[in-house]
């Protein structure tokens, strides 16, 4: 036993066994942190994977909720500056109505109108600002409004008038659509076709038609457009390409958000794109009846009796016009016939008769006498 | 999208004045002045005239009105009323006149005699 206790090589081993021991178990340990470690980075790399998309869908719309607000307080300020500068337009043109300016001030109008639309269209895109609230405005005034908003103009001939009008919360928005409309209408044709309009009724409401003699669209861009049109796809700033596309996408927009249609599926029969905007029902409204404003009308001066003898006759309607200001009437032509509210009642009409018959006589005795044309009042 | 509280007190005109001329320039011609009298003529207007044109001859149908007068009314610059008038009158919608003149003063012994011969037939 004591050779044992002796050899070195037993106290070693009692020195090494629990020193081996602890190695093993360590290692162990060491291995199963590993195995653990490892499982938890393939969790969280399957995590990952499976939020992926979700986390980039989510960085998407943060950073597109980012740009639509800096966008749309930054569009705010421009349509405002558009809308104020229209106004100051407005009241120089009618300032130097007779001024040969005019012709300079219509143009910077129309220059105006298209930076104010571009402005709005972006708006409409972030879901901004769209614009003035209008009174209600017949169709043929919308389409005109949009009209005046493009570049080329001068190229939409506008067909036909409606009876309908548009009830105001949907003037602005139709217009920009229908602007939008006529903007890839003259984009993508020759620059002197001419671009028509047409108004027509429908069982279902108004469709304004739009026919252009550009080249048409092939079928991707056709599918591109229905998409965009389709009230399901909403594409936001981020989503117009480089370079940016608006038109559809802000067609699209309105067309959702105010409940009517726009397609472009059609070849026109010139060749081209054949618009349709299609105004439901529940946006159109009667044309708004000018004011009339009868109390205001003078009863005695309507009922009063034309002098016997005066060929010319009053106008049946005196009135006022829509700005509510009186309209003039005719009045009588021959000043020195003796009024009849101050004394025809006491003439008989014997005695007016000879009265008039004498003043003919007069005049044309003194007519056939002096030189013509003395005082130079001939009318044109 | 468009809050009760932000919308513009003001607002313009829904159809701009140059489209209503469709872009053309002023009339060259003098035809038309402030004071130049204009009045509907017998002849009936189409159906599909612009609104403008339409409420232009509805105000003038009453009588002899003067241009600055009709672009009062109408709430147009001039020279775009001018334009679409020198249109109706080309058409044959209107009739103008020119403004009656300042009377000429006229020889004492003129008057004179046109008292005389009024006196002696019926005095």
């Amino acid at each position: 036993m004591t050779q044992y206790l002796q050899d070195p090589a037993l106290w070693a081993l009692i020195a090494g066994t629990p020193l081996a021991a602890t190695t093993i178990i360590r290692g162990r340990k060491a291995r199963a942190n590993l195995r653990q470690e490892k499982a938890e980075l393939e969790k969280r790399a399957a995590d990952l994977e499976n939020n992926y998309a979700e986390a980039v869908q989510e960085a998407h719309n943060r950073a597109e909720e980012a740009t639509k607000s800096a966008l749309k307080s930054a569009m705010r300020t421009l349509q405002g500056l558009a809308n104020e500068q229209q106004l100051a337009i407005s009241k120089t043109q009618d300032k130097y109505g007779e001024h040969l300016l005019l012709q300079d001030l219509l143009e910077i109008d129309h220059m105006n109108s298209q930076f104010g639309r571009r402005a709005q269209s972006i708006a409409v895109l972030c879901d901004g600002w769209l614009g003035r609230q209008r009174a209600v405005a017949s169709v043929y005034d919308v389409v005109r409004s949009a009209k005046g908003r493009i570049r080329h103009y001068t190229r939409v001939e506008i067909r036909s008038q409606s009876n309908f009008a548009l009830v105001s919360r949907a003037v602005e928005p139709v217009a920009l659509a229908l602007a939008e409309l006529l903007d890839n209408a003259t984009s993508y044709s020759a620059p002197d076709s001419p671009i028509d309009i047409t108004i027509r009724t429908v069982p279902k409401g108004v469709c304004v038609i739009i026919d252009d003699a550009g080249v048409g669209m092939n079928e991707e861009e056709k599918n591109r457009a229905d998409k965009l049109l389709s009230a399901t796809h909403a594409t936001g700033v981020t989503g117009l390409g480089n370079p940016p596309q608006f038109g559809f996408a802000v067609i699209g927009v309105l067309a959702a958000r105010y409940g009517f249609t726009v397609s472009v599926d059609s070849a026109s029969p010139y060749g081209g794109v054949r618009a349709v905007v299609l105004l439901p029902e529940d946006l159109l409204t009667n044309m708004p009846e000018p004011e009339e404003q009868p109390t205001t009308q003078a009863p005695a001066a309507a009922e009063q009796p034309e002098p016997s003898g005066s060929t010319m006759t009053s106008s049946t309607v005196g009135g006022s016009t829509a700005g509510g200001l009186p309209k003039r009437r005719r009045k009588g032509a021959i000043s020195i016939v003796p009024r009849a509210d101050a004394n025809a009642a006491a003439r008989t009409s014997e005695e007016t008769a000879s009265i008039m018959g004498a003043f003919q006589r007069g005049t044309q005795s003194g007519r056939s006498a002096a030189t013509p044309n003395r005082e130079g009042h001939d009318p044109q | 999208m468009t809050a009760p509280g932000e919308q513009e007190p003001e607002s313009a005109q829904l159809v701009r004045p140059y489209v209503i001329t469709n872009g053309r320039g002023l009339p060259e011609n003098d035809q038309f002045n402030l004071i130049t009298l204009v009045t509907a003529s017998e002849e009936r207007p189409p159906s599909h005239l612009d609104p403008e044109k339409r409420g232009l001859l509805e105000l003038c149908s009453g009588g002899y009105l003067s241009v600055a007068e009709i672009a009062g009314h109408m709430g147009l610059p001039i020279g775009i009323v001018k334009v679409l008038l020198s249109d109706l009158s080309s058409d044959g919608y209107l009739v103008t006149r020119a403004p009656a003149p300042p009377a000429q003063l006229v020889d004492v012994s003129l008057l004179q005699e046109v008292l005389d011969g009024l006196q002696a037939r019926f005095g």
